[in-house]
């Protein structure tokens, strides 16, 4: 209940702010030392909220479907491409870690590599691997615009589940992994019985950042790609009419917002059954 | 004088609520000057709230708690005691020096003297050579033995002590029970010390003081009287006799 | 030998990654567009290297700016909402759905509402995307105080601004930390790919996706080398930055 209050609060203040800066900010913005640090107020720059509502039940061009109705096809669109990403990359990331538990060399050897990888850009790569799309092709499956999307999203949700699940993994007490010894089982049976049911608490504040992650590598891929029927690409080309419809853009926006919102609740679903009565464990993927 | 009076103190927790207990019920206790007195009990007994009644950490339902003749509210201000708990508490980012000059720091002592005292008190635990140590660095003993330099940093009369030596092994125990004894001499510290143990609260004290379990009542205070403290001590017929004392205090 | 251990194994499999990547590329004739050569990749990344300079300063200078103003204003925010219990418990679920948010989506708007000639909107994106992790961790560590810390302080009679300043800060410190190593790899992330969204183009991103536009596929390669290169950069700062801060951490 509390976490509904909260995000609704957050929510009023939002509001609050920006339609309270709108009224007392300088129209051209606030300049300090010809720097401007403070945005412009006008209704061009800064529609009003209420503006941007309305904007939702009206048609996106003359005589089209209405905004809202748009935006969520798009959503819909991106959230299917990253649904098969973060898929892809959920299962990578369970593989290798699972890997890695197994045999102390490969961590030794990857482990490092793999965290790293949080700390540089990866997803800069996006505007190559959209390369890919129209030149090369799997036998009689051409390589197309989505799958690199996907792509795109599957490495970026790969790596914090891998370091995630792997801290899990490990996170038995030496106790238990005696026990499961003494009970002569191997390592196939210690890791489902054991190690996996020890992993949930790490794995699901994992998945939720390879959620996010996912749905920032699908939005910044459509972009690169130039993917349509994407709220990528929805952005970018309202963006472009901002000066004459300005509130449209925000339509978009709320859209992208929307798509963050339904990976992390579809996360949060697939915890419901799997972690009542557990205390989850926050990892610090770097 | 007297170091502490407590006189018919009460400590209900949580009144008039469904979780309503009654730790402590009617408790009268004495401390003299320079005594050594131990508070045993079972778990759940009091014995802990009574010592925070003293520290003033916590409030009596009823009836007073006197400390070095003021109010313990008063006393606490003034700092008239220091106090150890079972966990050393030591700040982990300060070094040992720096954590045995905390409370001289509160109380604006002026650099040097604060350095001067701090080196001296950890002189009397054994531990000059580690004042540029972190606490991460010592072991459990060690640390403690960092806790105790810091609750006698300001020279208080009264020390009061939590089973400051309950997370440690048997052979250290014994070694800072020791120790303990010979610092309290050699300040003529008063000290009101809880603890579990049997064997220790004998060893240490000049009073054991036996607690029944939950309403917290005071059962019996046994006066021992050994011929020395030491090892040889513990081998004694007074020792064991005031054991079995104290044990039968505790069963009845 | 133990140092071997740690180190060899990655090192080996980053010289036989290498090697094998030249090879495959080689020996299996792929095209540039798909996947450079690394030799191919090098060869562009010292030619262009002042070019791959002037953009790095720049996304860096973005991405500095952000991460400054971010941490500040988290950290403030933090200690604003650690005095409130249920400010604290409210925020840190908001926080957490703001997060889960693709922020780097705000770069088009942000872009309408300053100049186009403006490096504000690249840093203050990276900025948003830096105060979350900030916060979140430091209210955290602000929060989580030690039991016996408390109880320490209140024997000390020392509360409110002394406590914080004493104890809770220096046991907040592991926490920002935390918060900032995510976030500086972050903020340099976030730098180089809000180029992708439009605004002033003079940095790592521009120059990646023109190299792309133009199939200059290596030398766009080496501009994405140059953007790991700085996000590293970023995050070993960072934990030079932590062991110079803690010192406490480094010695165990």
């Amino acid at each position: 209940m509390r976490r509904v209050f909260g995000a609704l609060g957050g929510f009023a203040a939002f509001v609050a702010l920006w339609e309270g800066y709108k009224a007392v900010g300088a129209p051209e913005g606030t300049a300090v030392w010809g720097v401007h640090i403070l945005p412009r107020t006008d209704d061009l720059s800064m529609p009003h909220l209420y503006t941007v509502i309305q904007r939702l039940g009206h048609p996106e061009l003359a005589g089209g479907r209405p905004i809202w109705r748009v935006v969520l096809d798009a959503c819909l669109f991106t959230f299917g491409i990253t649904a098969a990403g973060f898929a892809a990359g959920v299962l990578v990331g369970f593989l290798l870690a699972a890997l890695m538990q197994r045999f102390g060399v490969i961590e030794r050897g990857l482990l490092p590599y793999v965290v790293l990888s949080q700390t540089v850009p990866l997803v800069a790569l996006a505007p190559l691997v959209a390369g890919w799309s129209g030149r090369l092709s799997f036998g009689p499956y051409p390589w197309q615009d989505w799958m690199t999307v996907s792509t795109i999203a599957a490495y970026l949700a790969f790596f914090p589940v891998a370091v995630g699940l792997l801290r899990g993994l490990q996170s038995p007490p030496a106790s238990g992994v005696e026990l499961m010894r003494s009970y002569a089982a191997g390592w196939w049976r210690t890791f489902v019985k054991l190690r996996l049911p020890s992993a949930l608490p790490f794995l699901f504040p994992a998945l939720r950042l390879a959620g996010a992650a996912a749905v920032v590598g699908a939005v910044v891929g459509e972009i690169s790609t130039g993917t349509r029927g994407g709220i990528g690409r929805l952005v970018i080309e309202y963006a472009r009419e901002a000066t004459s419809d300005p509130a449209k853009v925000y339509t978009a926006m709320l859209g992208a917002a929307l798509l963050g919102l339904a990976v992390a609740g579809f996360v949060s679903l697939l915890e419901i059954p799997l972690m009542r009565h557990r205390r989850r464990v926050e990892v610090n993927v770097i | 004088m007297t170091a502490v009076s407590i006189a018919g103190v009460t400590k209900v927790f949580n009144a008039g609520r469904s979780d309503e207990v009654t730790a402590l019920s009617d408790v009268d206790l004495t401390v003299d000057s320079g005594q050594f007195v131990s508070l045993i009990g079972p778990s759940g007994c009091g014995k802990s709230t009574l010592l925070r009644l003293i520290a003033d950490l916590i409030e009596p339902t009823s009836g007073t708690v006197t400390v070095a003749g003021k109010p313990a509210r008063q006393a606490r201000r003034d700092q008239e005691y220091g106090i150890a708990f079972q966990q050393a508490g030591l700040f982990e980012w300060r070094t040992v020096r720096r954590n045995v000059e905390l409370p001289l720091e509160l109380r604006r002592t002026p650099r040097q003297q604060r350095r001067a005292r701090a080196e001296e008190m950890l002189g009397l635990v054994g531990l000059s050579d580690f004042g540029g140590h972190y606490p991460a660095q010592l072991s459990g003993g060690m640390q403690q033995r960092v806790a105790i330099a810091r609750a006698l940093a300001v020279h208080p009369p009264l020390l009061l002590m939590d089973e400051p030596f309950g997370a440690l092994d048997e052979m250290t125990r014994e070694r800072l029970q020791t120790e303990l004894l010979q610092i309290c001499a050699k300040t003529e510290t008063s000290t009101v010390f809880v603890t579990h143990s049997i064997s220790e609260a004998v060893f240490l004290s000049d009073k054991v003081v036996v607690m029944s379990a939950r309403p917290g009542r005071i059962v019996a205070t046994i006066d021992v009287e050994l011929p020395s403290r030491d090892e040889a001590a513990r081998q004694s017929t007074a020792y064991f006799d005031t054991v079995t004392a104290v044990r039968k205090a505790l069963r009845s | 030998m133990k140092w071997a251990r740690t180190v060899l194994p990655p090192v080996v499999v980053g010289v036989l990654g290498l090697a094998g990547w030249e090879l495959t590329v080689k020996l299996g004739r792929i095209a540039p567009f798909i996947l450079p050569a690394p030799s191919a990749i090098w060869a562009e990344l010292v030619e262009q290297r002042g070019n791959v300079l002037d953009a790095a300063l720049a996304s860096g200078a973005n991405a500095l700016a952000g991460l400054i103003g971010g941490t500040v204003v988290a950290v403030l925010a933090a200690l604003l909402t650690s005095q409130a219990r249920w400010l604290s418990d409210v925020s840190v679920p908001f926080a957490a759905v703001v997060n889960a948010l693709p922020i780097i989506a705000l770069a088009p708007i942000l872009n309408n509402m300053f100049d186009s000639t403006s490096s504000v909107p690249r840093r203050l994106v990276a900025g948003i995307i830096v105060f979350f992790p900030v916060f979140v961790n430091t209210l955290r560590g602000l929060r989580e105080v030690d039991p016996t810390h408390r109880e320490l302080m209140d024997s000390y009679a020392a509360g409110g601004w002394k406590f914080a300043r004493l104890v809770r800060l220096p046991s907040a410190l592991p926490h920002l930390f935390t918060g900032l190593r995510q976030a500086s790899s972050l903020a340099v992330i976030a730098a180089v790919v809000a180029e992708y969204f439009g605004g002033l183009q003079d940095g790592l991103g521009a120059r990646i996706t023109s190299a792309a536009a133009f199939t200059a596929y290596p030398r766009a390669w080496a501009f994405v080398a140059g953007a790991c290169a700085l996000g590293l950069a970023f995050y070993l700062t960072t934990l030079l930055l932590e062991r110079l801060a803690m010192p406490w951490k480094a010695r165990s």
